[in-house]
């Protein structure tokens, strides 16, 4: 290397240090900015917005001073603070400019029998408490979003709102972004990501009650670990990463990657799904809060998701005459005449509210059964 | 985006006043806009605002940019302007007085750059016309057409200025710009 190779190098990386990467936050910020519509080119806007950018450099010169003592814990490093609750915003509502085309993503979230939450498109959300007869949009915390957010709901008010972003595509690392509302989404609190390291993909936030929460973080190189909060979100701290199961080895290319994560009283379940392995579907289960979790069992039918209906009794639902059932935790399957039908090229979600209560979706259009999972009958997915 | 029908299609929703296709234009943008923001205001909270407006001001003229044109080169166009607004601004000087740098030559460096707080106070102190082309060239990695159409002129001339800006930063030095 000659002198100034080496002298070049030290400038690059001179400009890297004083470089740094957009963050989630800012994204969103970003986004309802930009949600206010497209700014007017005549001349009065120009002098306001010149007014306002004075304004926001003296409000932020003046946060500059108070915010100088504060030190950003570097990646990869994420360890718990106590840091002073942030104030709510309003929540936005933006209409769908026209019917949402199918097949669509619909994400659900069923924290009781009668109330039911879907995001729509990755962007419309709305709620139902009457089973999905009717719905009403709700607002979120910003207009749209860059990235595919996640929704968890333990009532017909309360939820959570996460919003991730990948900058490589190659998950190693992925921040987010976390929001709490009380008010069904009229007004929401930014709880940042308090105690999550920036390594790794974060997929399947599920606040389990209004004290627990878990949150999936895998990538294709590493075993997952999953999140884990006891105070709404607001702190959380990595379980130990997953065990390797039976016939899968984690390594580089290997991906073991988590779903959502369901509580059964003290019992946690989470089953995993393997790309590089015979057996696709792994169940692991968590005695201890999520801070370890074990093994239990492999579905070896390799298509569909397992669905966790109570603690012992799962099902895999996939068509007619395909579906299975369990109803001992694993030990074994058998055949479960269910009249449910997927689809491509949507990849299917369930929610059970109880026992016998559950929504599930085929290519976006949502289905429910009141009967444990033997019959399924569709309801309007709103916005389509 | 030349010949990209999908871009095109944004474009043409963007224009008319689609903020999601804005946005979807945007997302790659962002993260240069945004490094660019922070090497040449060396303050988070600055370069959000700067970017931010940046992304407004991009919105409101985006009539003015033309089908198949690269959207990277001219949204950092309007992010450095937007910067060197900011660095202009009363309450920059007032709040950042501390750390506002003399405008005329920067310092030579003694002996390499081996010691990175010499090189990074050489930074501070280089005038920000220099510190805007390297940062394209050596931290954004653009090729020197691109560096040419940020800076608004030929690429000999984006060539010449960065060999200026490498000059002011360590005098003396011969260095070569090749791509």
């Amino acid at each position: 290397m000659t002198p100034q190779e080496d002298e070049l190098r030290e400038l690059r990386r001179a400009l890297e240090s004083r470089s740094a990467e957009v963050t989630p936050e800012f994204r969103v910020r970003l986004s309802s900015a930009l949600a206010e519509g497209r700014p007017a080119s005549n001349f009065l806007p120009a002098l306001a917005a010149v007014a306002a950018v004075v304004l926001v450099f003296a409000t932020v010169g003046v946060l500059l001073l108070a915010r100088q003592a504060r030190n950003e814990p570097p990646p990869g490093t994420a360890t718990p603070t106590a840091t002073p609750a942030p104030a709510s915003i309003p929540g936005v509502l933006t209409k769908p400019p026209g019917r949402i085309q199918m097949p669509s993503s619909a994400e659900l979230s069923a924290p009781s029998a009668n109330v039911i939450w879907t995001l729509v498109d990755y962007r419309y959300l709305y709620r139902s408490t009457d089973r999905g007869a009717t719905w009403n949009q709700r607002p979120v915390p910003a207009k749209f979003q860059y990235f595919s957010p996640n929704i968890s709901f333990i009532s017909d008010t309360e939820g959570w709102y996460s919003v991730s972003f990948e900058p490589n595509g190659d998950c190693a690392t992925e921040t987010i972004s976390i929001w709490h509302t009380t008010d069904a989404g009229a007004t929401w609190q930014p709880l940042g990501s308090n105690g999550i390291a920036d390594a790794q993909c974060k997929q399947g936030l599920a606040i389990v009650d209004s004290t627990r929460g878990f949150l999936d973080a895998w990538d294709s190189n590493h075993a997952p670990l999953i999140y884990r909060s006891t105070d709404a979100g607001r702190t959380w701290i990595g379980s130990a990463p997953l065990p390797d199961p039976p016939g899968f080895k984690t390594r580089a290319g290997s991906v073991l990657r988590p779903g959502l994560v369901r509580a059964f009283g003290s019992v946690l379940l989470v089953s995993a799904s393997s790309t590089s392995a015979s057996v696709t579907q792994y169940v692991f289960r968590s005695t201890d809060g999520g801070a370890t979790w074990a093994y239990a069992t492999s579905a070896v039918q390799p298509d569909g998701n397992v669905t966790f209906v109570t603690a012992a009794r799962w099902l895999k639902l996939i068509g007619p005459g395909q579906s299975t059932e369990t109803t001992d935790a694993g030990f074994t399957w058998h055949r479960y005449a269910s009249d449910y039908s997927q689809a491509a090229p949507v990849a299917a979600n369930f929610d059970f509210a109880d026992s016998t209560v559950g929504y599930g979706t085929v290519r976006g259009e949502i289905y429910r059964t009141v009967d444990g999972g033997l019959q399924w009958k569709t309801i309007h997915t709103p916005g389509t | 985006m030349i010949g990209d029908p999908l871009a095109e299609e944004r474009l043409r929703r963007a224009r008319a006043g689609d903020a999601f296709a804005f946005g979807e234009l945007l997302a790659p943008v962002l993260d240069p806009g945004f490094r660019l923001a922070m090497t040449m205001l060396k303050d988070r909270n600055a370069a959000e605002d700067a970017v931010q407006e940046a992304a407004l001001k991009s919105w409101r003229k985006l009539d003015r940019f033309r089908y198949g044109a690269d959207l990277k080169p001219w949204f950092l166009a309007i992010v450095a302007n937007e910067c060197r607004t900011t660095r202009r601004s009363r309450w920059w000087q007032v709040i950042r007085s501390d750390e506002v740098e003399p405008q005329g030559q920067a310092a030579p460096l003694e002996g390499g750059w081996a010691d990175s707080i010499d090189l990074n106070a050489a930074l501070d102190q280089l005038p920000k016309h220099h510190l805007l082309t390297l940062t394209l060239y050596y931290h954004l990695d653009l090729p020197i057409e691109e560096v040419a159409r940020v800076l608004g002129c030929s690429t000999g001339a984006a060539r010449q200025r960065i060999h200026r800006a490498l000059a002011a930063l360590r005098p003396g030095m011969v260095w070569e710009v090749g791509r």
